[in-house]
């Protein structure tokens, strides 16, 4: 009996996921550019930009639907998976030393971030990802420690720790002190 | 002292860090996001199809409990990380993978003869491990890590700082798995999509539960239902009074409150 219910609800909802698809497509075509930036920042090169963009919006329009009946803004929403995956994958590539098969969009060929050159770059890049992401958080985004530590899930006290160590890292890298 | 500061915005503001998106990258998107989907509902229909044609206890072994992750997979990584046990492939959820595989395409009817639903029950409490997926009650958090299934912590450590709480890959609740240090996880949350081996999930009714497991037992809004496994551990179904709203395994003897 709970499978004809559920059924039934799959069927209804049918009308209402075809405008919601339309509604995730051009979400996808309006946030792209802005969110291959920002991953650009997060991942140090353009072309893990793009995997994990497409990653993070793979996993948000398969379920689409909930995430606007939540409420959220749909941006900010994929920004924080975005943060929070990057993080995640990282860890995990480091303990399986491999490189994970990431889907491949084929949208941006392989290239070296055209910011290679920059010192600021490279000693970004060195910075474990949790730091660098609150970094990223902070500078790129302009968010405060509250709405940093709510976008990682981690608490005030470690985002200032997490901050002061990356900024303590980057100085040294950069000869500044 | 702050030129750091002004360094990485003007960084983060630097033209250069545009990345070029082709409309082919849109594309790519939808129809994954479209796969994603398709697989998620292939897999709930598929276990809506098998409760319609009546199999019950016979169909849904509970030595179906193993393999894999779920749909709910941030990155479909198949990267040789195999969890033990698992035949390969990619990410579904034990709970139902016997159930999915069940009806063969095209056949209306159930594989094997279903039986009648009898209400006989097998005795309480079943022998069932605590798994789902590739994660078990019981599990350090080290070993739950190496499955890949867990997201970074997202809740700081509780204020004994003894329990640490994850998303996964399938439940983006911040506390969709509990872990004690001194137990290992605790606390496993089934996504909303998954049903455990007797088809109870999400919005099945109260009711169904209790027919479902003959030693259920009422627990304030919840139900409770007991397991015979080593570590014991018990199937705690959150319910809004009629209707279950998440269903949990917990390892007996958790020490993590929640």
């Amino acid at each position: 009996m709970t499978a004809v219910l559920q059924l039934g609800t799959a069927a209804e909802r049918g009308g209402e996921r075809a405008e919601a698809v339309g509604d995730f497509a051009e979400f996808v075509r309006m946030s792209m550019p802005g969110l291959l930036r920002y991953g650009h920042a997060l991942t140090g090169n353009p072309h893990d930009s793009a995997d994990l963009v497409q990653a993070v919006l793979e996993k948000v329009g398969s379920r689409w639907d909930t995430v606007r009946r939540k409420g959220d803004d749909p941006l900010a929403y994929v920004r924080r998976a975005m943060a929070n995956t990057h993080i995640s994958i990282w860890r995990r590539r480091r303990r399986e030393s491999l490189v994970a098969d990431f889907p491949d969009s084929g949208a941006v060929a392989p290239e070296l971030s055209r910011l290679e050159n920059e010192p600021l770059w490279q000693a970004l890049r060195e910075l474990p990802p949790r730091q660098r992401a609150v970094i990223v958080l902070r500078y790129y985004e302009n968010l405060s420690e509250a709405e940093i530590a709510h976008a990682l899930g981690i608490s005030c006290g470690t985002v200032k720790s997490q901050t002061s160590k990356a900024m303590a890292s980057l100085r040294t890298r950069l000869g500044k002190e | 002292m702050d030129d750091l500061d002004d360094d990485l915005r003007r960084l983060f503001n630097d033209d250069r860090l545009d990345v070029h998106s082709e409309p082919a990258a849109v594309d790519a998107v939808l129809s994954g996001a479209r796969r994603r989907r398709r697989r998620r509902t292939a897999v709930t229909g598929a276990v809506a199809v098998v409760a319609l044609v009546g199999a019950g206890v016979g169909l849904t072994r509970l030595d179906s409990l193993r393999s894999e992750d779920t749909t709910g997979a941030m990155l479909t990584t198949s990267v040789s990380s195999p969890p033990p046990l698992v035949p390969s492939t990619s990410t579904y959820v034990s709970t139902v993978t016997k159930t999915v595989n069940a009806p063969p395409p095209g056949n209306g009817e159930g594989p094997g003869e279903p039986t009648s639903n009898r209400s006989s029950s097998p005795p309480p409490p079943e022998p069932a491990p605590g798994r789902y997926g590739t994660l078990a009650l019981g599990m350090s958090e080290a070993e739950a890590l190496e499955t890949g299934s867990l997201i970074e912590p997202t809740t700081p450590v509780d204020a004994d700082k003894r329990c640490k709480t994850y998303a996964t890959k399938s439940v983006p609740d911040a506390d969709a798995v509990i872990v004690s240090s001194a137990k290992g996880i605790v606390r496993i949350t089934m996504p909303s999509y998954a049903k455990t081996p007797k088809n109870i999930g999400a919005g099945s009714a109260v009711s169904e539960v209790k027919a479902a497991y003959a030693n259920a037992e009422q627990t304030g809004s919840g139900v409770t239902v007991k397991m015979a496994a080593s570590p014991p551990w018990f199937y705690y179904f959150e319910s809004d009074g009629t209707t279950v709203t998440t269903v949990h395994l917990r390892l007996t003897g958790g020490d993590c409150s929640s």
